[in-house]
């Protein structure tokens, strides 16, 4: 087992896909928070905040942000990976075929697009959380909507945090400045919503 | 009566590779093969692309096939072979 993961690491090192993982990860994690926080909110500005209503249209909304950002992530980075690697063959005026190169490149591209898949389904997840605990009678439906969007928004801030250790800048700052998005997103929704 | 067999101890090639793995791993690699002692491997040119290696491989019993197999292994290529020692190895019938 631990042979095999060190495998995939050894293949995803040399397609150098680390750095385009994390650019979706965190992408499409915020796009699926922020799709959870305008659902909840929506919700919320319209009167009907029904458990099994916003777990449905979490649930569609993540399932259809997994299914395109795999099979669109997967499409583009094949084409660009392939078009690397047919690069290297001409470079090095060989087949390269039984090399780890021609399977990095195929592993990468499914690894990029699992990536981009999973990463916006996990926070709509983790948002709808509250809400299956209201539909079940553990909570009432008020505190389940609180706690929803103070879930979103402690992920928004772990990402933001994320992204500042990256980059060595203030990650309190960093995690802030994303909350700062996700309150004026809400705004926007209950602007909206009021008009 | 004894049986000749000859052996590599030493054989140093000329190596094209990619930027990636990079050379402590092409080392590494190799040096886990078994009749290999020891592996020494310098840069010689660098492009855009590709990196010209010397490999240096000394040992007890060298297998030309599976070094080769291996450096193919990491997307590398031997271009040639600059230098080799071999010598005599006795084995009882």
């Amino acid at each position: 087992m631990w042979g095999y993961i060190e495998k995939l690491r050894g293949y995803l090192r040399v397609s150098g896909v680390s750095s385009a993982s994390r650019r979706y990860f965190v992408m499409n994690f915020f796009d699926g928070a922020m799709t959870m926080l305008g659902i909840t909110v929506g919700a919320f500005a319209t009167g009907s905040v029904h458990p099994r209503t916003i777990i449905g249209a979490g649930l569609g909304a993540s399932l259809a942000m997994g299914i395109s950002g795999f099979s669109g992530t997967y499409m583009a980075e094949r084409a660009e990976r392939l078009r690397r690697y047919k690069k290297l063959r001409k470079a090095m005026l060989a087949d390269l075929k039984r090399s780890m190169h021609s399977k990095a490149f195929r592993i990468a591209s499914l690894w990029a697009a699992f990536v981009d898949g999973v990463s916006p389904a996990l926070a709509a997840a983790v948002s709808m959380i509250p809400f299956a605990l209201a539909l079940v009678g553990v909570i009432r439906v008020e505190h389940a909507l609180v706690f929803s969007i103070l879930l979103i928004m402690a992920m928004i801030f772990g990402l933001g945090a994320f992204l500042g250790k990256i980059s060595r800048e203030n990650i309190f700052l960093s995690g802030f400045k994303m909350i700062l998005v996700g309150v004026v997103t809400a705004l926007i929704c209950l602007l909206l919503a009021a008009i | 009566m004894g049986r000749l067999n000859p052996v590599v101890k030493r054989l140093v090639l000329d190596v094209l590779k990619p930027h990636e793995p990079p050379i402590y791993e092409l080392a590494a690699k190799l040096a886990s093969l078994h009749g290999i002692d020891s592996v020494h491997v310098t840069l010689a040119e660098i492009d855009q692309s590709t990196e010209s290696v010397k490999v240096a491989i000394d040992g007890s019993d060298i297998e030309i096939d599976r070094v080769k197999h291996c450096v193919e292994g990491l997307g590398a290529v031997v271009h040639s072979v600059d230098e080799v020692s071999v010598a005599k190895r006795t084995s009882l019938k």
